[in-house]
């Protein structure tokens, strides 16, 4: 198969080893793997704050780059939910975008999504002895419902103990742009978050949004507790290294 | 007008720092909702009943018109008197009359948002009359001057020794802050109101509008007081709150039941059909029934909102909120908070000044559209109702300028890469340790709580570009 | 006020028409309803659920067995009752046979509520002082433990509302197994009653803390005597 990435602008810039390590383990399972030049965010930045306009245009910028691909995989469940869920609307009035939009939406998929449920890979031979534990991100879950394919993944890493994560269904607080406008209910919310994680015993934290991950390593950082924070993806590839 | 004067970000900080409210608050919600999973999860088949429950909602509001009308015409035949309030304003004023034109001093009251909505008890008040909430949890806040925190349970925030507290001085000695005591003395002090009380207002479930029926559904029976005892019954109603028939009550009591408290049924589900029939030993003699429009029919005629209208005030949304679990109900500043209060508020209040926050008071994660026994996209009318205070004109200017750059950088990824091996070089200053700790606002409401990685020296895209240059220069 | 015409045409015009003069099409919607393989439980799943939600409840053949467990729930209570208030037990105005011939077994003098006081002010206030209220039942709900009434003219609204105890009886053959079966019921009456009253167990609250609470306005006793003949 033919798989184009698409890298999200989080880890575009903050996380380039994540998209990267995607590339590597879907090439290792055989497929080919491009990235559109062009691409650079889903909009959902401008979009969760009301600049839908704004938001339209990177839309349809993201639209163009991918619209040579047959497949495209992210790392991230909330931008991919973001162009299930919202492109449509976003392109109510433009027949030829909708259309395109719609095209779209039938070729993308989350990562773990498209493993389990497309490639029905969930087990890539990975190896990583630890406990950890696993934070459900909401856009992935109830926008995407992907909701059992990262356990999926995670049942076949060898080693791998994973532990319950109180109150998991819980948000942690990113939000996107709401982190910064609401900085202090955001903040309560982490921190919630961040002591269910504590509590779980879990010498790792998984995730399968880089959103989430940064809001909550980053705040554990800040009170001086951190814990080991990881994308499946890089879960996987570590665990895939002889 | 609101009992707040304080700021958005005050109420905010205020509610943060209120260790007892935030508990009582997941305590509250933390019941409400395993309640709710138990109630749902022994139907087996709830989707399907929330399907029924979508359906018929949506249906009952684009029939609204006809099934008003109707209502209208089945109270009226009885003997009902409807009064079609268009405003607040309205609304009150039609109460003030009948209170008036009985020469009415003692109002008793069973609960009701739109009593809320209205601020009621304020205008009674201030024409002499004694207006008394009659629900356990509505008389406490009355007490207090305070607004609902929370639309089942009103008075959640409040400890026993608050409780207690409030209640002494209407005691006149002091009260043990048990439980039991506190339920006991509101049951004898209440007897007396009740007995006396010459109007009763109540609020409305749902109106059946082939039979003309109101229905209420209460826990303490005080429901059953107001609309039994007083010569006079008022009944406040939304115009939205309709269902066809008894056929549809069925799924709308389950759903509601199980979704506010997790009960099967309410303690007391109470189907008038007024005013009492002549030979009736009790129940009113006159009944009224007003139904308020405020600005409920502009969502009506605005399809992308036109869902809102759906809600049965159940509060399932609430009780999954992870924002209304840290700050509790007051900080909204709004009558109606959580979920479905951040929506419905702006769109009657229509007062982007006022309650512009609203809509931001979400994190998107879609918890309470998952939780709404009626289907309602909470979270999508959440982000839909930014976007109209955006092209309001409600938000501030460098907040558009930043999003104008974002839009720039964002459709041109060449600029973008070039921005970012910038950025990745001008990040120094606020570099510690390796992560950025600092920096400018909005970057600092971020770092004040929060560490944030570095930008990364190349981003993916370079990454990729320069791998595809060198395995082509190999080759 | 605004006349309910205009008030009419203007959310038809939101709606994008004039106002309809045909009603919607009926609402098409399924929900799996809860309905017992053996009706033969009804009643004992009815008086399970009764007693989950914290009433007390019996299943009765005879008149024996009723004026029995009459006796063990309240003892000689009634009669002390009596003593002070005659009015102490009141009723609606007639009663299942098996319940009156118990009654006047037992000798406890029933009140019953039309007759007590020519105003209704001071019904409710006979109500109020009264030590228990007598009712019988049109429907009971087996999923629910939910007892039914309808209003007329011979039964007080108040009688299963004031005291703080109240009893009702109902026949076995008035249980249903759901809520929707009742409202089928009372559709197919035409007209349904001023009044129709569905009643889950005691009076109850959680206002206060979540702590739950009983009796806080309504009865804070509920007796449910199911006559199975
Ligand atoms: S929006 Fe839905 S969940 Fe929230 S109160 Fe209304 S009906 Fe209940």
């Amino acid at each position: 198969m033919k798989v184009s990435l698409f890298a999200t602008c989080l880890t575009n810039a903050f996380y380039p080893g994540v998209d990267l390590t995607m590339a590597k383990i879907l090439k290792y399972l055989g497929h080919s793997v491009d990235v559109p030049e062009g691409q650079a965010c889903c909009g959902q930045i401008a979009f969760n704050s009301g600049y839908i306009d704004d938001a339209r245009e990177v839309a349809r910028t993201l639209i163009h780059s991918f619209e040579r691909s047959e497949i495209v995989v992210s790392p991230s469940g909330s931008c991919i939910a973001m162009i299930h869920h919202y492109y449509p609307f976003l392109f109510e009035k433009e027949p030829v975008y909708l259309k395109k939009s719609e095209e779209l939406i039938k070729k993308s998929y989350e990562f773990t999504q498209f493993l389990v449920d497309v490639l029905k890979k969930p087990d890539l031979g990975a190896k990583y002895p630890i406990k950890a534990t696993y934070h459900p991100s909401c856009h992935a879950t109830r926008l995407l419902g992907v909701d059992e394919a990262p356990y999926k993944l995670l049942e076949h890493v060898q080693g791998l103990e994973l532990l319950p994560l109180a109150e998991a269904q819980l948000c942690c607080g990113f939000g996107g742009t709401f982190s910064v406008k609401m900085p202090k209910i955001s903040e309560a919310m982490v921190a919630e978050k961040a002591n269910h994680v504590l509590a779980s015993g879990a010498d790792l934290l998984l995730g399968i949004d880089m959103g989430c991950l940064m809001n909550i390593a980053g705040y554990l950082e800040k009170i001086n507790k951190p814990v080991k924070t990881m994308h499946i993806i890089q879960l996987l590839g570590e665990g895939m290294k002889p | 007008m609101t009992m707040y004067n304080s700021s958005v970000d005050q109420r905010v900080d205020a509610a943060l720092a209120n260790n007892f409210l935030r508990q009582a608050t997941r305590r509250a919600t933390d019941r409400l909702r395993h309640n709710k999973y138990k109630a749902t999860d022994e139907l087996g088949s709830w989707e399907e009943w929330r399907n029924a429950g979508a359906s018929i909602r949506s249906h009952v509001i684009e029939n609204l018109d006809y099934y008003l009308q109707q209502l209208i015409q089945q109270t009226e035949k009885r003997g009902v008197q409807v009064h079609l309030a268009k405003t607040p304003e309205d609304a009150v004023a039609v109460v003030r009359d009948i209170v008036q034109k009985h020469d009415a001093k003692n109002v008793i009251k069973s609960k009701s948002m739109i009593s809320e909505e209205i601020y009621l008890n304020h205008f009674l008040q201030a024409d002499g009359v004694l207006s008394v909430e009659t629900d356990l949890g509505e008389y406490i806040i009355q007490i207090a001057g305070e607004p609902p925190s929370h639309i089942i349970v009103p008075a959640m925030h409040k400890t026993r020794q608050q409780v207690a507290d409030l209640f002494e001085p209407i005691a006149g000695h002091t009260l043990s802050s048990d439980t039991p005591t506190l339920t006991r003395f509101v049951r004898v002090r209440m007897r007396e109101q009740f007995l006396r009380g010459d109007i009763g207002i109540t609020g409305c479930n749902f109106a059946v509008a082939n039979t003309g029926s109101i229905v209420m559904v209460t826990n303490e029976g005080n429901g059953r007081m107001v609309s039994t005892l007083p010569r006079v019954q008022i009944t406040l109603m939304g115009m939205e709150r309709i269902v066809p028939s008894f056929r549809e009550l069925d799924v709308m009591l389950n759903l509601l039941a199980r979704s506010a408290t997790g009960q099967r049924l309410s303690s007391y589900t109470t189907i008038l059909t007024p005013p009492r029939q002549s030979t009736e030993s009790d129940g009113p003699e006159e009944f009224h029934l007003v139904i308020l429009d405020h600005n409920r029919s502009e969502i009506l005629g605005d399809k992308t909102f036109r869902p809102a209208l759906n809600c049965i005030r159940c509060g399932a949304c609430f009780n999954v909120c992870p924002v209304y679990r840290q700050i509790g109900g007051h900080a909204y500043g709004s009558v109606y908070s959580g979920p479905i209060g951040s929506v419905i508020t702006p769109l009657l209040e229509k007062n982007w000044e006022k309650w512009g926050h609203l809509p931001f008071f979400s994190s998107l994660c879609g918890a309470c559209s998952e939780a709404c026994p009626v289907h309602i996209p909470l979270h999508d009318l959440l982000v839909k109702l930014r976007a109209r205070k955006t092209i309001s004109g409600h938000t501030p200017q460098i907040e558009q300028q930043i999003f104008k750059a974002y839009r720039y950088f964002f459709t041109h990824e060449k600029t973008l890469r070039r921005a970012l091996r910038l950025g990745s070089r001008l990040q120094f200053p606020f570099v510690r340790n390796g992560r950025i700790t600092g920096g400018p606002p909005p970057l600092s409401n971020w770092t004040k709580s929060r560490t944030l990685p570095m930008v990364a020296p190349k981003s993916f895209m370079q990454v990729w570009a320069d791998l595809k240059l060198n395995r082509k220069s190999s080759e | 006020m605004t006349n309910a015409n205009d008030f009419i045409s203007q959310l038809a015009s939101k709606l994008g028409r004039s106002t309809p003069t045909v009603p919607p099409p009926l609402i098409d919607f399924h929900v799996p309803q809860y309905r017992l393989s053996n009706p033969g439980e009804r009643s004992t799943i009815f008086l399970h659920n009764w007693q989950e939600l914290g009433g007390k409840g019996v299943i009765v053949k005879t008149e024996d067995q009723t004026v029995s467990c009459l006796k063990e729930w309240f003892g000689d209570l009634p009669l002390s009752w009596i003593k002070d208030n005659p009015q102490a037990i009141l009723a609606w105005d007639s009663l299942p046979t098996l319940a009156e011939t118990a009654f006047s077994t037992l000798n406890w003098p029933l009140a019953r509520y039309t007759m007590a006081a020519p105003d209704p002010r001071e019904r409710y206030s006979i109500a109020a002082q009264a030590e228990l209220g007598i009712t019988g039942a049109d429907w009971g709900i087996a999923l629910s433990g939910t007892i039914v009434t309808n209003s007329s003219a011979q039964r007080g609204r108040a009688v299963s509302l004031l005291p703080p105890r109240h009893l009702a009886f109902i026949e076995a053959s008035k249980l249903r197994d759901n809520l929707s079966e009742v409202l089928e019921e009372v559709s197919a009456l035409g007209s349904p009653p001023s009044a129709i009253e569905m009643i889950s167990g005691p009076s109850r609250t959680s206002d206060i803390e979540m702590d739950l609470s009983i009796g806080v306005h309504g009865p804070i006793e509920v007796y449910v005597i199911v006559i199975d003949t």
